[in-house]
């Protein structure tokens, strides 16, 4: 086994813990970031953990500094993640622009608490979704994704880091106060099949400019050191990199940039169905949050309720085809005012009803039990 | 061929020619400055391929856009930190920023004070026009008081940096000013700093005469550059007072700070990989 | 007193279309060899010219190459 690697078993692990250990398992060997609750563990366990791999760990002055920090790392060929919540993600809103507009596979942590501003540092909010999207600048497309579990987290990072290289598009990798501090057990395959699952990002062929896109419309990267003399700039850019501050440019480059992601959506999307064949009312969850909606489907169930749950782990692009194949009643579960409700709504044909609660706690799946009786009456 | 002629052809060669001419305005002194760069560059005998330049948003942002290595036009104000994780990655490259004023010192100030803390092993090439240029002259964080601009129409209250002392405070192995008279003074800086490690600082005071000159009764593109010769002083040891820039006062310039052998941030982070797999 | 004879040693040459007139090489030249020209680039300045007397040569100081920020004059030493 090499040096610094994990042995295949089973550890108890935080969430923070868990997604720090799933990027070094995904083959992040670079971290920069900015200490927030409550995501602070992941940089403790990486300022730990990375050196020992002959990784590379910083902490910056903040979170500006950080995400600007992995998007130069990334163009050195590193698989880089940073880590923080959502008033750092505010912070690195800007800079995820230029991740966007330059194409650079990074993977951003969002621990998610209650909010709006300082809020609730240590306890489970959902209210950065439509951050995590429409944070920065612009129409774009990127990727999001959100475990539920401490094991899920691990595992999750795996497909962040390859959807990142596949598509050189920032991934959004939100977990929440519940998962980032809950422990649970967890197993750990050998890190060496892991690593047979990586996918690395496409390299370009003699002659290819450096945003010549292939037909799945992702230009493979170059990168620094090459001698390539590559030049990236957050303009509106041709295919050369060079600014074209145009019109024609910018309808060029800001189609291609939604549509490379749109165009691989399902490739994206995971979503899992559980007990949503025969359901006439369906719960839409994620995160924390949907493990007492479980629960409380499960009680639902033994009433002779209905019920089921989609809980979506691909939370952009948005899995729309999950909402339109059923046809029955949602209930959206979230902590915050209503996000997804409306995304849901968006596609839905059947009535949709909010079940929210405004953060500091998941709901309780007595409290799903009586939504669910509610809305199946 | 002179070795001024095999200069000549190099310089050619590290720029994209086919985007010149440039964006910058008749008289504008960046261009002298990555003149300057180029050749202490080629003099240095620099691997194009290992040379990455790294700028921010402004007039001096655009640089990236003129050199023909790996270049990058960042956002504004984070051309550090980028620079900063290039390094870090692949601390075999010669990283340099190439960025304006307010880039470095307003909205990127606390990136340039905390990397200068860590000497990370970066060329900084600050050049400073006193004033926003590529948003029509506002004041900024250098623009000398009393001076004339868009956003300061009756004289500038405000005070501007000591950027050599500000360096020197935080402990800057190699801080030298210069202004774009000193077409030599300045390329031996850069070639100087080129051969160095750490955190390296060149500031150049440079004349916008577009949109700052204009309102400081110095229009034409000569006139600013009267003024630099006029008023500089080379003093390598100046004292805090010296260093200060007044409104069309004395420059003092030179090299004022020279260490070698301060460890670097990318060195000390060996150390700590070293540690790390000695434990395992 | 007597004007002191320079040795001719080069020949300047300009890229017109690079120049944007900031004047920089006509007023730095020691031997005043270039001088402002009345043709017009295609961004409408007005290029440098190289106008070689008796009593101006060029003596390959190279420092309009060094003054010109727009990368568009350059001296060709005579061999």
């Amino acid at each position: 086994m090499k040096k610094g690697y994990l042995k295949e078993g089973n550890y108890f692990w935080s969430g923070d813990i868990a997604a720090a250990e799933g990027a070094i398992a995904a083959g992040c060997r670079f971290y920069a970031g900015y200490p927030i609750t409550p995501s602070s563990e992941i940089a403790e366990r990486m300022a730990l953990r990375l050196p020992q791999l002959g990784g590379k760990f910083i902490e910056m002055e903040d979170e500006i500094g950080s995400i600007a920090a992995i998007i130069g790392a990334s163009w050195t060929g590193e698989r880089a993640m940073t880590a923080t919540s959502g008033p750092g993600v505010s912070l690195m809103n800007e800079n995820l622009g230029l991740a966007v507009m330059t194409e650079a596979p990074i993977v951003v942590v969002n621990a998610m608490r209650g909010a709006p501003s300082t809020g609730l540092p240590t306890l489970i909010g959902q209210g950065d979704l439509m951050q995590a999207h429409y944070g920065s600048q612009g129409s774009y497309e990127l990727v999001t994704l959100y475990p539920s579990t401490i094991q899920e987290t691990f595992d999750l990072m795996l497909h962040a880091f390859n959807f990142a290289e596949k598509y050189r598009v920032p991934v959004m990798y939100l977990i929440d106060g519940l998962l980032a501090h809950m422990y649970e057990s967890i197993y750990v395959p050998p890190i060496e099949e892991i690593e047979k699952k990586i996918v690395h990002r496409k390299r370009p062929k003699e002659g290819q400019l450096p945003y010549e896109p292939d037909e799945d419309l992702v230009p493979p990267m170059p990168l620094i050191g090459e001698g390539r003399n590559i030049h990236a700039t957050g303009l509106t850019h041709d295919e050369r990199g060079y600014p074209d501050l145009t019109p024609q440019a910018q309808e060029k480059l800001v189609r291609r940039l939604n549509e490379k992601i749109l165009k691989h959506e399902r490739d994206i999307w995971i979503v899992e169905e559980y007990m949503t064949e025969d359901a006439e009312t369906i719960v839409v969850s994620f995160g924390g949050e949907a493990r007492a909606v479980k629960a409380g489907v499960d009680l639902a169930r033994k009433e002779g309720i209905k019920a089921g749950m989609l809980r979506l782990i691909t939370i952009w692009p948005f899995p729309w085809e999950y909402i339109k194949k059923y046809t029955a009643d949602f209930v959206v579960a979230e902590l915050n005012y209503g996000q997804m409700y409306h995304k849901v709504k968006e596609y839905a044909e059947t009535p949709v009803h909010k079940l929210t609660k405004m953060g500091g706690e998941i709901h309780t799946p007595q409290e799903v039990l009586k939504k669910l009786r509610e809305v199946s009456q | 061929m002179s070795i001024f002629e095999d200069m000549r052809n190099k310089q050619e060669e590290l720029l994209r020619t086919e985007r010149l001419p440039h964006v910058w305005c008749p008289g504008c002194g960046i261009g002298i400055v990555l003149n300057a760069f180029l050749r202490a560059v080629i003099r240095r005998k620099i691997d194009p391929e290992k040379l990455v330049v790294v700028s921010g948003i402004g007039c001096t942002g655009r640089t990236a856009g003129y050199v023909n290595v790996d270049s990058f036009h960042t956002t504004h104000g984070r051309a550090i930190p980028f620079a900063t994780g290039i390094k870090f990655a692949r601390p075999d490259l010669n990283v340099v920023v190439f960025s304006g004023d307010g880039d470095l010192f307003a909205i990127g100030g606390n990136h340039f004070v905390n990397a200068a803390r860590r000497n990370h092993d970066l060329l900084i090439i600050a050049v400073n026009n006193f004033t926003y240029g590529m948003t029509g002259g506002q004041h900024g964080p250098t623009t000398p008081t009393g001076a004339y601009t868009t956003t300061t129409p009756y004289g500038n209250p405000d005070r501007p940096f000591n950027i050599p002392h500000l360096a020197i405070s935080l402990g800057v192995p190699f801080v030298a000013r210069w202004t774009t008279y000193h077409v030599n003074q300045l390329q031996n800086s850069i070639y100087k700093a080129l051969g160095m490690k750490g955190f390296r600082l060149v500031e150049i005071i440079s004349q916008c005469p577009t949109v700052y000159g204009r309102r400081n009764s110095m229009k034409s593109p000569l006139s600013m550059m009267e003024y630099f010769q006029k008023n500089s002083i080379i003093k390598p040891n100046a004292s805090f007072e010296e260093m200060e820039l007044t409104y069309n006062g004395k420059i003092v310039v030179g090299e004022f700070r020279v260490r070698t052998n301060i460890p670097t941030y990318e060195e000390r982070f060996d150390d700590v990989i070293r540690r790390a797999q000695n434990e395992n | 007193m007597t004007q002191k004879k320079y040795e001719r040693k080069a020949v300047v040459k300009i890229l017109e279309d690079r120049c944007k007139g900031c004047w920089y090489c006509v007023n730095y030249c020691p031997t005043k060899v270039l001088v402002i020209s009345d043709k017009m680039n295609a961004k409408g300045y007005h290029p440098p010219e190289f106008r070689e007397d008796k009593e101006h040569v060029c003596i390959a100081c190279h420092l309009c190459e060094l003054y010109c920020p727009d990368f568009a004059i350059f001296v060709e030493e005579l061999k």
